[in-house]
């Protein structure tokens, strides 16, 4: 008996029970659909961090205080990394162009009745051409605010929007910590960036935060949190990390090659990436692993329903015997049923899963890709599950005295 | 022109044998729990004959019919089939001979209820690889021949039981084994739809066809033509006439 009429004989069986082979089909129908969604998903927060990152521009370097090691072995190590760097960095580093430290904090925001808790940023006017934050309304911080220690701000849109509704925002007063500012403009929108939404945060001159809301933090002089910098063009940021990195070791005095004696952490655009791009794999292997379960569980399913599927067709396996299949012919018939089931099933759980990426798609930022990777293997693993729990069943009908099968009516 | 005006005058040709059963055995079990089913069974069946199986329950009639069809292998002793040997066949090779020499008739008629009449009369086909038209021709002329060829598309399920029986006889024959074997082939069906199928069976008989039918209903095994009557495990009478059944039966 040839493969056609194996093919034509299983699909008869199948078509015969709808019910049974639909429930037969349905743990691998959703084991699909969540390893294609699931993966889609993975990719779809993996090229939206990048498309994140990659809104900074490629010139873009980041110092933080303190290296990774240092942060996760030790206790709030003293932060060495202070505001004299980055103007040393900005006056003595030929490739950099502009700098912008940075101060983080997070604080109640108030207006009238209204209050909402802001993450807040005390920076330099670098901050905006550096991190590509455009004002909508009004001015950044200027020069002159972080020498006057302005209490000014400059809110993000949704604060904005919290605080002042549709209401006119500019020249009126916010206070923070019982002091007032003046809201001197309102950022465009940006959305959350790695967790943090930028347009919950108020942005004030460094000099305001260190001397009204933070003081001094660090024995060495006023610490930051951030220095992030431009590179004068693109070809030069690795050029731009040596320098800076050779300029903060004679500062902080690291002269030492060990890496958990330095104190500070330069990183490219293209660091950051990676380290985006090794969560977000992992992230997508995560989930790729939760949902392949449940496609070995669909397997078992199918298994099950084959192996009560050989008992219930024991008079039929019988007849086949008896008018001249043999226990190859039995075998075949089964387990191409047990594939076209589990195939069938991959098939229909691929397109579940693609509209489920669809539709994330439309309702959240996550743009996920349709992987044809992904695709083509689960609908490959599926057939194999299919034939690996297929056998156990198969090998029991084909393994069936026809004598007893033909009593047995 | 002399030939012509003479009577014809039947001249007996060396038929052929089609079962020989010699000193078969089938032993169950080991030791205290030994069942012996078949007991040094000697049988002999010709082409063309019309033959009953026939014995009490447990008389070895059902163990021998599974061993003239090729389900079972004998403990010990040798089977030739249409002049094959056949007891010492591997699983695949007895599929085969299952599948060209011989005819299966149930007493549960065993169609596949998901298949039409014409398909389920195909399956033995599709195991022995025909395809195409002459599958569906053959199918078709075997129906026809068992009266049923105004049923073609009907599944199992919207026919009586007299036509699903006539309906796996089209089947039994389809692939022209060397032997109808059916297995009381009356024994779910009312006396009157019995009289039809014995009919046919008769009347396929005379077309050629060689059969054999085990049974316990008495009336089956008169309409055949000679009577193999079982007893524990052996044949106690080889060739008993339809006449002489009812003694013994009695007995």
């Amino acid at each position: 008996m040839d493969i056609v009429e194996s093919l034509k004989m299983a699909g008869k069986t199948i078509t015969a029970n709808k019910l049974r082979s639909g429930l037969t089909m349905l743990g691998i129908i959703i084991g699909n659909a969540s390893v294609i969604a699931m993966v889609g998903v993975g990719q779809g927060a993996k090229i939206y961090a990048e498309s994140q990152f990659q809104s900074l521009g490629t010139n873009v370097l980041f110092i933080l205080p303190g290296t990774d090691n240092a942060r996760r072995n030790t206790i709030a190590p003293p932060n060495r990394l202070i505001l004299a760097d980055a103007e040393a960095i900005a006056t003595q580093v030929p490739s950099v162009d502009k700098v912008a430290p940075q101060l983080n904090g997070s604080e109640l925001a108030t207006y009238r009745n209204n209050a909402k808790r802001a993450s807040l940023i005390g920076t330099t006017p670098e901050y905006s051409p550096v991190r590509n934050a455009d004002v909508k309304q009004g001015r950044f911080i200027t020069a002159d605010d972080v020498k006057r220690n302005a209490r000014v701000v400059t809110l993000g849109s949704s604060i904005s929007k919290d605080l002042f509704g549709n209401g006119e925002a500019i020249g009126q007063q916010i206070r923070i910590r019982n002091i007032s500012f003046e809201v001197i403009g309102i950022m465009d929108e940006k959305g959350a960036f790695l967790g943090a939404n930028q347009d919950d945060t108020v942005f004030m001159p460094f000099s305001t935060m260190t001397s009204r809301i933070i003081g001094r933090t660090s024995p060495y002089g006023v610490a930051v949190q951030v220095i992030t910098l431009s590179a004068k063009d693109n070809t030069n940021v690795e050029t731009a990390k040596f320098q800076i990195t050779n300029l903060l070791r004679l500062r902080h005095r690291n002269t030492s090659s060990a890496s958990d004696e330095v104190t500070f952490t330069v990183r490219t655009q293209k660091d950051a990436l990676e380290i985006v791009g090794n969560i977000t794999n992992a992230l997508t292997l995560l989930l790729a692993a939760i949902a392949a379960i449940s496609l070995v569980v669909g397997g078992i399913g199918i298994m099950n329903i084959m192996l009560v599927s050989v008992t219930e067709r024991t008079s039929e396996i019988g007849l086949r015997k008896a008018v001249g299949a043999s226990q190859s012919d039995i075998l075949t018939q089964f387990l191409i049923e047990a594939v076209i089931l589990s195939v069938a099933g991959g098939l229909i759980g691929t397109g579940v899963g693609v509209s489920g990426i669809l539709i994330v798609g439309t309702f959240t930022p996550l743009k996920a890709g349709v992987s044809m990777g992904a695709i083509t293997l689960a609908v490959g693993v599926s057939g194999a599950i299919g034939l690996f729990f297929g056998v156990v069943p198969a090998k029991q009908a084909a393994k069936l005295d026809p004598i007893v099968a033909l009593r047995s009516a | 022109m002399l030939t012509d005006s003479q009577p014809s005058i039947d001249i007996p040709v060396p038929q052929k044998t089609i079962i020989k059963l010699e000193h078969i055995y089938k032993i169950y079990g080991a030791g205290d729990a030994e069942v012996i089913a078949l007991d040094n069974v000697n049988l002999e069946i010709n082409q063309g004959e019309y033959c009953a199986i026939m014995g009490a329950s447990g008389s070895g009639k059902s163990t021998v019919m599974n061993m003239i069809g090729c389900l079972d292998r004998p403990s010990s002793g040798q089977y030739y089939l249409d002049g094959e040997d056949v007891a010492n066949l591997s699983e695949a090779a007895l599929a085969k001979t299952r599948n060209l020499k011989i005819g299966f008739v149930f007493q549960q008629y065993h169609l596949l209820s998901q298949l039409s009449a014409i398909e389920n009369v195909m399956l033995p086909m599709v195991y022995a690889g025909i395809k195409g038209n002459e599958r569906v021709d053959r199918a078709a002329d075997a129906l026809k021949r068992v009266g049923m060829g105004h049923r073609l598309k009907n599944k199992p399920n919207e026919m009586s039981g007299g036509q699903q029986q006539r309906v796996a006889i089209a089947r039994a024959i389809v692939n022209q084994p060397v032997l109808l074997l059916a297995d009381e082939p009356t024994g779910a069906l009312d006396s009157h739809t019995t009289r039809e199928v014995i009919d046919l069976f008769t009347e396929l008989n005379q077309g050629g066809i060689t059969v054999v039918i085990v049974t316990h209903e008495l009336d089956v095994g008169r309409a055949t033509r000679r009577i193999v009557w079982f007893r524990d495990g052996q044949v106690i009478h080889n060739n008993l006439s339809p006449q002489d059944l009812s003694l013994v039966a009695a007995s």
